[in-house]
């Protein structure tokens, strides 16, 4: 299994707080990778820095063989980067379709503008139904994404983040506020999206069962510090990140 | 007879009242169904001979707000779209005016256009400062592009005949002089229609979408692969050429163009429209210009016919009934008029069985 991501010696700082100290880890193609660590860790800006909300400081990310440094987050969504945000970053004025076929847009870009726009518009159409489809929303597809419960929104933008058909896709707390019967189909969605699309996923969660059952490999952040990075189930007994994250006994 | 009418009414219906989309392709096209085409084109037809049917005077008021709706849609384009704000429509209105106002009789066509065009380069220009600012901010600054605007057609007595303004001769299309609203219709049409057919298609494709998200969430648009800088400095060009092009129509059927036609007032009586008509939609520019335009037109015509005395004080209460119009609009109704329209056809539609 080749490396898809890789993380050089991450720093970045806000003014003085360290946001992120030296982070450096490396994910497979193919891998389920989770990301976990306590409140204010840097999880989530480790992820802006990887889609290219911020630039790091010093260090590097290497997607797909290609230094990232300097790419915008639209080039990089371009390259193959996918990302879902935590809480709602949906386009909520738009229909489901709509949103699914923004996505699906990046999934097209090596058609020419020549082909014509009715359809371009089409082939969209057929595989943002596809999407919708695998992740059971057909029936909103018309619905003013806004207008959904909270957990159809929170597949929405899974949905339009698979559309795009990324080669990694980041997601930012994608089970956040979901109950438990939620969870258990979210969780079926993106193992079955990697096994079908080939998608590596990368993904922040504070649902600890879950991540330890469904990853991988974790990396456990701590004020912006590697504190391990290893197989789950080494996770409990490493003694750094239980008296970090789980509390000492 | 009998039989003749059940077999006419079983045709139409083979022919027409299949009003389902059957497949993803239908469901993608305008106008898909039978009916739907049908219905089209009867509009069409209707909008062709409408000058055969209205007076002089009404027909000059509908021509009036077959203009405005144009404006409307392009500032639909930009503030419902792309979710950009701007208080400086009327000023593009002005600038299209203006430039027709240089290149009248047979080249007339060819001034709007140029008008429109004009429009559009000043478009990207005010584009520039939505890339760094949002919301009440942009609103100054394009406010500021108004102010700046009216000055110039004040001033800048070479190009704009100052205060005074400019004439023009009514233009000609193919040797015709459209010298009356009823001509100038045509003319009317001729830009209307397909900016319009644009207009809808542009919101049901990869650009609409691309306004629409970056409307609704700037951040996740980037994430998304959705060029932000592209995006607004388009939304706001297109925005400035539809209002450029109506600008021009305009001017053709003024006869004239002076400062006085493009204030600020105008530029929020758009806006008004805007919000008025709802959501970023086609049919919500037209009917948000039909409200606007001609319920003051209707409510003068009501202050008229009760007589000259009471005129005076009158006049006065039409705004404040128009203001109280647009208020209780926005309280009883935030989808505006296609939100009203919406419930309408669907109640018709499930008529008479609701549930």
């Amino acid at each position: 299994m080749g490396v898809i991501l890789e993380a050089k010696n991450l720093h970045l700082s806000f003014k003085g707080v360290k946001a992120l100290t030296g982070v450096e880890f490396s994910v497979a193609q193919g891998e389920f990778f989770a990301v976990i660590g306590p409140n204010g860790a840097g999880k989530t800006t480790l992820l802006n820095v990887l889609s290219g909300v911020y630039e790091p400081d010093k260090g590097e990310v290497i997607f797909l063989g290609q230094s990232l440094r300097g790419k915008s987050p639209q080039e990089r969504s371009r390259m193959g980067l996918g990302r879902t945000f935590q809480g709602l970053e949906i386009f909520r004025g738009m229909s489901v379709l709509d949103n699914v076929k923004l996505g699906a847009e990046l999934a097209l870009p090596s058609y020419p503008l020549a082909l014509p726009r009715a359809e371009r518009e089409w082939r969209l159409r057929a595989w943002a139904e596809e999407v919708l489809d695998y992740l059971h929303l057909s029936p909103f597809r018309h619905a003013p994404a806004g207008m959904l419960p909270y957990g159809l929104q929170k597949r929405v933008e899974v949905a339009r983040a698979l559309a795009s058909r990324p080669k990694l896709l980041l997601l930012d707390e994608p089970m956040a506020g979901l109950s438990l019967e939620e969870k258990q189909d979210l969780a079926r969605f993106l193992l079955d999206a990697r096994e079908e699309w080939g998608v590596t996923l990368l993904w922040v969660e504070h649902d600890l069962r879950a991540v330890l059952e469904l990853s991988d490999r974790v990396l456990v952040l701590s004020y912006g510090e590697v504190l391990y990075h290893g197989p789950p189930q080494g996770v409990r007994q490493d003694p750094k990140v239980a008296e970090a994250y789980l509390g000492q006994v | 007879m009998y039989r003749l009418a059940k077999q006419l009414t079983d045709a139409f219906s083979r022919r027409f009242a299949r009003s389902v989309r059957e497949t993803y392709r239908q469901d993608e096209a305008y106008a898909s169904t039978p009916l739907g085409r049908l219905a089209l084109g009867v509009f069409l037809v209707f909008l062709l001979l409408l000058p055969l049917l209205l007076p002089p005077y009404p027909m000059y008021v509908t021509t009036l707000v077959a203009i405005g709706a144009l404006s409307a849609l392009g500032l639909h384009l930009l503030v419902g779209g792309a979710g950009q704000i701007s208080l400086g429509h009327a000023a593009f209105m002005g600038v299209g005016a203006y430039a027709a106002s240089h290149l009248y009789g047979p080249l007339a066509p060819l001034g709007i256009l140029l008008g429109g065009g004009i429009a559009a380069l000043l478009g990207l220009v005010l584009g520039l400062p939505s890339l760094r600012i949002k919301g009440v901010y942009l609103a100054i600054a394009t406010l500021a592009f108004q102010f700046l605007a009216d000055y110039v057609f004040k001033n800048w007595e070479a190009v704009t005949g100052g205060i005074r303004g400019r004439t023009l001769p009514p233009a000609e299309l193919f040797g015709f002089v459209l010298d009356t609203p009823g001509r100038l219709w045509y003319l009317v049409l001729v830009f209307a229609l397909p900016l319009f057919f644009y207009g809808k298609r542009l919101l049901m494709t990869r650009a609409g979408r691309a306004f629409m998200a970056v409307r609704d969430n700037d951040l996740s648009a980037r994430v998304a692969g959705v060029d932000l800088v592209r995006v607004k400095l388009l939304a706001f060009a297109l925005s400035a050429f539809y209002a450029g092009v109506a600008g021009g129509l305009l001017a053709q059927l003024y006869k004239a163009v002076t400062p006085e036609y493009f204030p600020l007032m105008v530029s929020i009586q758009y806006l008004a429209m805007v919000i008025v008509g709802g959501a970023g939609t086609v049919l919500g520019a037209i009917l948000g210009a039909f409200f606007v335009l001609l319920i003051p037109e209707v409510l003068n015509s009501l202050v008229g016919s009760l007589g000259p005395q009471y005129a005076a004080t009158l006049a006065a209460w039409r705004n404040v009934v128009f203001g109280l119009l647009i208020l209780a609009f926005l309280i009883l109704e935030p989808l505006g008029l296609v939100g009203l329209w919406g419930r309408i056809r669907n109640y018709f539609r499930t008529w008479p069985l609701p549930y």
